[in-house]
Formats: C-alpha cells, structure tokens, sequence
C-alpha cells in the first residue's frame, strides 16, 4: 500500500553549512498515529517543515501519495492544504487578532466561499473546544488555548496528515490532558498524526508507529509494542524507557504481573494485576502460589 | 494592550462598528462646531459619561486610560497661558484663560469621543471595518502584523525586564540604563525572529500572499446604525443650537 507521505535519504544543510538532516528516510501511512522522537537539536522541527514544504531538502526525495512533491506555487498550496503544520511555539503561528479570524486564515487562502469558511472555522473550534472564545483576543488565551487555537487553525484546513511541532512543550498536565483527547479525536475521525516529542510515555502510550531522530538521522522506526526491543538503539539516542514499561518489568520479574500483551499505559498495566491481593502472611512465597500470581492474570480473583 | 483588553470586555463589544465609528465622528465634528468652553467641557463629560455607564467601562479603567492623552492635552495648552513682545518680553496672555479653556475643551471632547470609540470596539473589529472601506490590503496587512507583533513583543519585553530585575539588573541608575540597552539589543534581534517566524506561519497556511481574515458580522447592524444616526444627529443639533 502506497504511504501517504514518504521522505527518503533526505538530506539538508542549513545555509551556514550546518548539515541538520542527514539520511533521513521514513513513510506516514494514511490514518495512522505517529510519533517522532529525538534529543534538542535532533532535526526534529526541521524534519517538519520539510514535510509541509517549509523547506527543500539539498537532496533526497520527498513523496506524496506516491508522487514527489511539486515545489512550484501552486504544488505547494495542494501540498499545503493536505499536510497541516502545527508550530512548537503558538505565538509564532497565531496571525490574526481574534480566535475566530486566525481559524479562519488558512481556508480562506484555499479560496473557500465564506459560508464554507464560517463553516469549517465553527466546526475546527468545536473540535477543539474553543466555541466559547471565538471572538477572544489571541493574546488573551492562555497557553494551552493558544496550542488548542493552533491546532484548529491547521485543522480547518481539512488537512490528511497534521504535523505537531512538541504540542506538549509549556502544558501543564491538565493541558496535556486536554491536548490528547484531542489528537485521539482527530485519530478517530482518519486524521494521520506526526507528533515531534520528547515525552516517552506519551509516545508509546498514544502512538502506532514511533521514529527516532538521532543528530538528523531517521536510527529507528518501530510499532510502540516492539519498543522493549529498540532498548539499545533508544537508549544510545538517551531516550529512556517509558515508566509503565519500566514498573511492567520488574513486577513481572518478581511475578507479580503477567499479560497477553505489554501494558500500554498504567491503566492497562492495573487490569494486568490481580483485583485483590493475597492475605498477608509470614511465608509469602507460598501466599502468592496459592494465589497464583506468578501465574497469567486471573479473571476473578482467588 | 489595556485599550484592546477593556473593549473586549466593553458592553457595546457586538454593536456594529460601523455605528460607533460614526457617532465618534459625529462626536469630533460636535467638538469642531462647538464654540465655547462650556459646551465643549460638557461634549467631553458626556463622552465620558456614555463610555462608563453606556459602554459599561469601568471609570477606573477609562481614566487609566484616559489620563495620558488628557495630561498631554494639559500640558500642551501651558505655553498659551505666556505671551511674548518686544517691548515687555515674556508676560501672562490677557486672554489665557479663555483661549486656554477654548483649546482644552475642544480638544478634550475629540479625544473622548474618540476614547468612545476605541474603549468599545477591539482593534479586529475596527480592521474589518477598515477592509469594508476599501482601506487598502498593504496597509491592512502592515497594520495586522504591528497589532500581533506588539503583543507578542510586550510579553517578551515584560519577560526580559524581569529576568533582568531578578538578576540585579535595575540595582542602579547606571545598571537600568546598561540592562536598557540589552533589553534594546535583544528585543531587535527578537523582532527579527519573530517576524520570520511570523512569515514562515502564514506560509505553511497558503497564506504567502496576503493576510486574510473572516470577519465577526454584528447582530443588529441596521438598528445599531439607525440608533447611532439618531443620537450623532441630537449632538450636532445640540451643539448648533448653542451656537445660535
């Protein structure tokens, strides 16, 4: 199946020579959730703006669909209009001076008649949940609702594939919260996700496939489940072990816990332990036997 | 900032643009016509008076805001008050008094007409208004990008004075002026970045030609200007008939 955004042996040097990219290839497929992961500096941002066009790569190809993108005007606007760009820092994507207005740029520079425009700035801020600060000064939202503003300024683009520059960088964990239930809506209704992180457990908890970016080079590409066997490579490019992983292991060590599948999150990780605990007793080895823990997880608890 | 925040938050937020710039018209030509100090003093109170209790502006707030541009009126009559001859030199104007109260007055009541308008009416909305004029789209988009950029620079700039502060940086008069200068250098080179961040946003949004915005249409734009073409017609008609 052809992916729906494929970058091979990309390479880039920055005009002051610096090399930013180098042998970078790796391919979105349509509907999928994805995550790139790598160090400050890795090329992350740079990966990025490769994709929606922002920059052309000194060599290496860039395909869309199967086809190789087109950097003349008007390839760039058909490339535009499908591969949306979220910024890491909203103040340097907000434009406009209300909510409202700057949802509003980006299908207004599609040509879109202004009923469609209202339309698909309404239906992105709903998305979003921004109804209620449509007509709200931009420089009044808080950070998380800049984030949120952003995203639905992409969003009302009808974008295929939308590109998050670190969208958890600044939030607080409520915001976060917040950020991922949107993605996971966006996930939902067919939108493909590229999201540039630094944050392991968001990555393996939320993604399909995971990208690891290493001094601008694509080292690894792996579905989350195979990540307990990517440990060397992640570990060399310092990106640690996600802690439900971490805890999963060593109460699997001790017996404590065994699933079908590696637990995802500390909510699959819970529904991989026993409901109830065995009785506290002085020989513990035998409690747990009789309890049979070390066993694979027991529907009722015994 | 302040003036955007207050009218976000002002009463006549949603009433049409169109109106409250005409009646704040209505307000300067009320202020040209007026020729005497009462009248002109009693235009000014009234501004003031619609804008708090109409606009529904806090009058702490109005005068906050109200107070640079009426202190510079203030000032900018003092030279009035002396008049210079030959033969005496510099000595009190016979006539100070009126003419001073005359300038003041008249002035004052534009600038709270004006404070009317501005106090109730956030600059996005007054952008729209302009675009519906046939303002033209350079100067549109140069006047977006300075709204944008000023607030996103005085949040920088407010973030730079504090860090320096918290690092002795304002300890003195000579240390004030060196972190002053800092400030200076790295709010330049900020703007510099910011602008082509700017400019790299609009890009990735197909928005490489030109900044386009949806615009808020009011609820009531007839009855909002029939109202205002009422009251801005009682104004002059006052004001004419003081005149006689």
């Amino acid at each position: 199946m052809t992916p729906l955004l494929e970058a091979r042996h990309l390479r880039y040097a920055y005009p002051d020579g610096r090399q930013a990219l180098r042998d970078c290839s790796l391919s979105i497929a349509a509907g999928s959730r994805n995550v790139l992961l790598g160090a400050n500096g890795a090329g992350k941002t740079t990966l990025l703006q490769h994709f929606n066009g922002l920059l052309r790569p000194t060599s290496g190809e860039l395909r869309l669909d199967g086809q190789p993108f087109d950097y003349s005007r008007a390839g760039l606007a058909a490339l535009r209009r499908r591969v949306g760009l979220v910024f890491q820092n909203p103040e340097a994507q907000l434009l406009a001076p209300t909510v409202a207005a700057d949802v509003s740029f980006g299908p207004l520079n599609l040509g879109l008649p202004p009923a469609e425009v209202r339309q698909r700035t309404a239906f992105a801020l709903a998305a979003v949940g921004l109804t209620a600060l449509a007509e709200r000064p931009v420089q009044h939202l808080s950070h998380g609702q800049k984030k949120r503003a952003c995203i639905a300024g992409v969003l009302a683009m009808s974008p295929d594939l939308i590109l998050l520059d670190e969208p958890m960088a600044g939030l607080d964990a409520a915001m976060q919260a917040e950020l991922i239930a949107v993605l996971d809506r966006l996930a939902a209704e067919g939108v493909s996700l590229l999201v540039s992180t630094h944050d392991v457990d968001f990555a393996y908890r939320w993604a399909d496939t995971l990208y690891l970016l290493e001094d601008g080079c694509c080292t690894a590409a792996f579905a989350a489940d195979a990540w307990p066997e990517q440990l060397a490579v992640l570990r060399a490019a310092g990106q640690p072990q996600p802690a439900v992983l971490s805890l999963y292991q060593q109460l699997s060590e001790r017996g404590l816990a065994a699933a079908p599948r590696l637990p995802r999150s500390f909510d699959e990780l819970l529904a991989a332990l026993p409901r109830k605990a065995a009785a506290p007793c002085e020989e513990c080895s035998e409690c747990l036997e009789k309890s049979g823990l070390s066993a694979p997880v027991p529907a009722t608890p015994t | 900032m302040l003036i955007d925040s207050i009218a976000a938050q002002s009463r006549w937020r949603r009433v049409s643009p169109a109106a409250k710039t005409g009646f704040a018209l209505a307000g300067l030509l009320a202020a040209l016509l007026a020729d005497s100090a009462p009248v002109t003093f009693g235009l000014a109170l009234a501004f003031a008076l619609i804008t708090c209790y109409g606009a529904g502006v806090p009058a702490r707030l109005w005068l906050r805001v109200a107070c640079l541009p009426l202190g510079f009126l203030a000032l900018g009559v003092l030279p009035l008050a002396f008049s210079w001859a030959p033969a005496t030199g510099w000595h009190w104007a016979p006539d100070a008094g009126t003419r001073m109260a005359e300038v003041l007055g008249r002035a004052a009541a534009a600038s709270t007409a004006l404070l009317l308008l501005v106090l109730s009416t956030p600059l996005a909305d007054l952008f729209d208004l302009l675009r519906r004029m046939r303002c033209p789209t350079v100067l549109l988009d140069v006047m977006h990008v300075a709204y944008r950029m000023l607030a996103v620079l005085s949040v920088s700039t407010a973030d730079m004075q504090r860090a320096q502060a918290a690092r002795l940086g304002h300890v003195s008069t000579w240390h004030s002026l060196r972190s002053l200068g800092l400030l200076l250098a790295c709010l330049l080179c900020e703007t510099w970045r910011r602008a082509r961040d700017l400019e790299r946003a609009a890009a990735a949004r197909n928005g490489a030609d030109g900044l386009r915005f949806l615009s808020a249409t009011p609820a009531h734009p007839w009855r909002d200007a029939s109202i205002a073409l009422v009251a801005s017609s009682a104004l002059l008609a006052v004001v004419l008939g003081a005149r006689l």
